[in-house]
C-alpha cells in the first residue's frame, strides 16, 4: 500500500454534521498527527477511515476507549492481532509468535504476558492494545489518543517505537494526539481539524494556526537543540 | 504461555472423562430395579441374557434420557457461554433472547388447546411441536426488530430479546389464568423434566447439536476479536453484525430444541460459563468446548438427583440445577476471594 487517500468523507448524526467533506492524502512512511479541539470529529473521521480500509490487511486500529470485560491473558490479546492470518487448526505460526513477542517487548509488557487483561491498570491496558495493533504488522496503523492513560515515560516510549518503525520498516501512522508538544516532537505532518473540517495540513506547526484552531493563544519557544515547543498563555 | 495450551487439553480430557462417568452412572440409576451389571451386558451386546422389560428400560428410557440430559446441559451451557461473550455481559444467559419464553408459550398453547396428544408417534407431543414453532416465531420477531437499523447491534438485540421475552412470559400468565384447568400441566412442563425423553427425540436433538455446536466452535474465536471493539475487529476482517447474526441464529436453534425436549431449565446457561472461568479457561473457543462438557456433566448429575431422591416420584430438574449449582458456585466465589486475598490479588 502506498499513500492513504481519503476522499470526501462526511458523517452526520441526525442534523449534526460531525465530519464535513474531509479529503486528504496521507503520505506513506510518515507519522501524521491529527489534532483539534474536543468534539471536532477526529475520532469519527478515523473510525470512518478504518471502516473504508478494513478487512484488507492494510490498517490496524487502536481505539480511544480501553474496553473492559476481556478475560484473556495479555499474550492472547496481543495474539488476536494475528487473527486474520491464523488458521483454524494450526493457530499461531512461528512467524506470528515472533511478531507477537516483538510487539510485547516493544511495549515493555514482558512479565505481564500471563496476566488477565481486566486486572491491568489503564496504562497497561492501553499498551496491550497498542502491542496488539503492532502485532498486526500492517503498513498503516491508526491510533486514537494512544497516550491518554500513559505516563510520560511510556508516552515517549510509544512515540519512539512508532518513530523507529517508521524510519526502519517504512511503516506509516496516523495518530490522534491532544498533547501538542508530543505531536510537535514526533510527527512529520500535522492535520488540524475544527468543526468537522480540515483547517490546516502542513509539515510544521505555527503558533498562529494553533491559536486559531484551539481558540487560545500559543507561544512558540525554541529549545537549544533547535526543537520548537508551544505553550498556551492564559 | 505454552503451558496455557497444554493445560487446556488436560482440562478437556478431565471434562470428557467426567462426562463419560456421569453418563454411565446415570444409565445405572433409576426407580426400577435395573442393576449396573444389566447395563454392562446391554452395552457389551449380551442382550439375550436380559429380560425383555430390562432391555426396554435400558434402551428406551435410561439411555435416551441420559443422552438428552447431557446434550441439553451441554447446549445450554454453550449458548450461555457465547451469549455472555457476544453481549460482553456476564449476566447474559440463554433466556435473554426470548427464545425460551417463546417456546414455552408455544408449548402452553398446545397444552391448553388440548393438542398435547402424541402426534407423530415416538413421543412427539403437541407441546414439543408447539415449543419449536414458538421458538421460530419469537426468533423472527426478535431478529426483525433487532435488524431494524440495518445491522445487528449488541445492545438493540439484547433489549429486543428482553422485551419480547417479557411479552411472552406475560402471555403465558394470561393463558394460564384463562385456563385454570390446564394450569398445573403448563406449570409442570415449564419446570422442566427429562422424563419424556424418547429414542427419536434424542436422535433429533443429537442431530441438531451435532450440526450447531461445531459451527459455534468454528465461529467462536471471532467473539474474542469483537471484544476489541467494532472498528478494530473490522480491521482484522471480523464483522460484528455478521458474527452476531450467526452466533444468535445457531444459539436459537439449539435453545429451541432444548426447551422442546425438557422445558425451561434455568441457571445452567448463566452459571456454567462462570464456573469454567474458575478453571482458568479464558479463550472463547476453549471456554466453549469446556463449557459444553461441564454443562453435560452438571445436567446429568442433576438429573440423577431429580430421578432418585424422591423416587418413584420426580423432582423438577430446574429446582435441582439451582439447588446443587448455586451453592457450588457460591463456594467457588468465596474460596477464590479468600485465596486471592491471601495472595494479595484483587479479582
Amino acid at each position: 500500500m502506498s499513500d492513504l487517500i481519503v476522499k470526501d468523507i462526511s458523517v452526520s448524526y441526525g442534523p449534526k454534521i460531525v465530519v464535513d467533506s474531509f479529503s486528504h492524502t496521507f503520505e506513506e512512511g510518515k507519522i501524521h498527527a491529527v489534532m483539534g479541539p474536543n468534539g471536532c470529529g477526529k475520532t469519527t473521521l478515523i473510525k470512518k477511515i478504518v471502516e473504508q480500509y478494513s478487512g484488507k490487511g492494510q490498517i490496524a486500529y487502536v481505539p480511544q476507549e480501553t474496553f473492559g470485560n476481556i478475560a484473556l491473558s495479555v499474550y492472547d490479546v496481543v495474539g488476536l492481532g494475528r487473527y486474520d492470518k491464523s488458521r483454524f487448526f494450526t493457530g499461531l505460526t512461528s512467524n506470528d509468535k515472533d511478531l507477537v513477542g516483538k510487539a510485547i517487548s516493544d511495549m515493555e509488557l514482558q512479565g505481564l504476558e500471563s496476566r488477565i487483561y481486566d486486572t491491568l491498570s489503564g496504562g497497561e491496558k492501553q499498551r496491550t492494545m497498542i502491542a496488539r495493533a503492532l502485532a498486526q504488522d500492517t503498513p498503516w496503523t491508526i491510533l486514537d489518543e494512544p497516550s491518554s492513560s500513559l505516563d510520560v515515560r511510556h508516552t515517549v516510549l510509544t512515540m519512539k517505537i512508532l518513530d523507529r518503525l517508521c524510519r526502519e520498516e517504512g511503516k506509516s501512522f496516523i495518530v490522534v494526539l491532544h498533547d501538542i508538544n508530543t505531536a510537535a516532537s514526533f510527527a512529520d505532518s500535522f492535520i488540524l481539524m475544527k468543526d468537522g473540517k480540515k483547517v490546516d495540513a502542513s509539515s510544521s506547526l505555527t503558533g498562529e494556526v494553533l491559536s486559531s484552531v484551539f481558540e487560545s493563544h500559543f507561544e512558540k519557544v525554541l529549545t537549544t537543540d533547535g526543537k520548537s515547543f508551544f505553550y498556551p498563555s492564559l | 504461555m505454552r503451558q496455557h495450551k497444554d493445560t487446556f487439553y488436560l482440562k478437556l480430557l478431565v471434562a470428557v472423562i467426567a462426562t463419560m462417568v456421569a453418563v454411565a452412572a446415570s444409565c445405572c440409576l433409576g426407580s426400577s430395579g435395573v442393576t449396573m451389571r444389566d447395563v454392562i451386558s446391554y452395552i457389551t451386546g449380551h442382550r439375550d441374557e436380559l429380560s425383555a422389560s430390562t432391555v426396554t428400560i435400558i434402551g428406551k428410557i435410561r439411555i435416551p434420557r441420559t443422552i438428552t440430559a447431557a446434550l441439553c446441559g451441554g447446549a445450554l451451557a454453550s449458548v450461555g457461554c457465547v451469549m455472555q461473550g457476544v453481549f460482553k455481559n456476564p449476566m447474559a444467559d440463554p433466556s435473554v433472547l426470548g427464545i425460551s419464553s417463546g417456546s414455552a408459550l408455544g408449548a402452553a398453547i398446545a397444552i391448553v388447546s388440548g393438542l398435547n396428544i402424541v402426534i407423530i408417534g415416538q413421543g412427539f407431543t403437541g407441546s414439543y411441536i408447539g415449543a419449536v414453532i414458538g421458538a421460530a416465531v419469537t426468533w423472527m420477531l426478535v431478529f426483525t426488530i433487532a435488524r431494524g437499523s440495518g445491522e445487528y447491534d449488541t445492545s438493540s438485540t439484547l433489549l429486543a430479546g428482553i422485551a419480547i421475552s417479557s411479552i411472552m412470559s406475560a402471555l403465558i400468565t394470561v393463558l394460564m389464568t384463562l385456563h385454570m384447568e390446564s394450569m398445573e400441566r403448563v406449570y409442570l412442563w415449564m419446570l422442566g423434566t427429562f422424563s419424556g425423553s424418547t429414542v427419536t427425540k434424542t436422535y433429533v436433538l443429537f442431530f441438531v447439536v451435532a450440526v450447531c455446536f461445531p459451527l459455534l466452535v468454528w465461529v467462536s474465536p471471532r467473539i474474542d476479536v469483537l471484544k476489541l471493539g467494532r472498528e478494530a475487529a473490522a480491521s482484522l476482517g471480523v464483522s460484528q453484525s455478521r458474527t452476531l447474526g450467526l452466533v444468535l441464529c445457531l444459539s436459537s436453534v439449539l435453545l429451541a430444541f432444548c426447551v422442546a425436549n425438557s422445558g425451561i431449565i434455568g441457571f445452567v446457561g448463566l452459571i456454567i460459563p462462570h464456573i469454567v472461568t474458575f478453571f482458568r479457561v479464558y479463550k472463547a473457543r476453549q471456554k466453549l468446548i469446556i463449557c459444553f462438557f461441564t454443562g453435560a456433566v452438571f445436567m446429568v448429575v442433576c438429573d440423577c438427583v431429580a430421578k432418585t431422591v424422591v423416587a418413584p416420584g420426580e423432582m423438577a430438574i430446574g429446582a435441582v440445577t439451582s439447588l446443587i449449582g448455586a451453592p457450588y458456585f457460591l463456594w467457588l466465589l468465596i474460596s477464590t476471594r479468600i485465596t486471592s486475598r491471601r495472595r494479595g490479588i484483587r479479582v
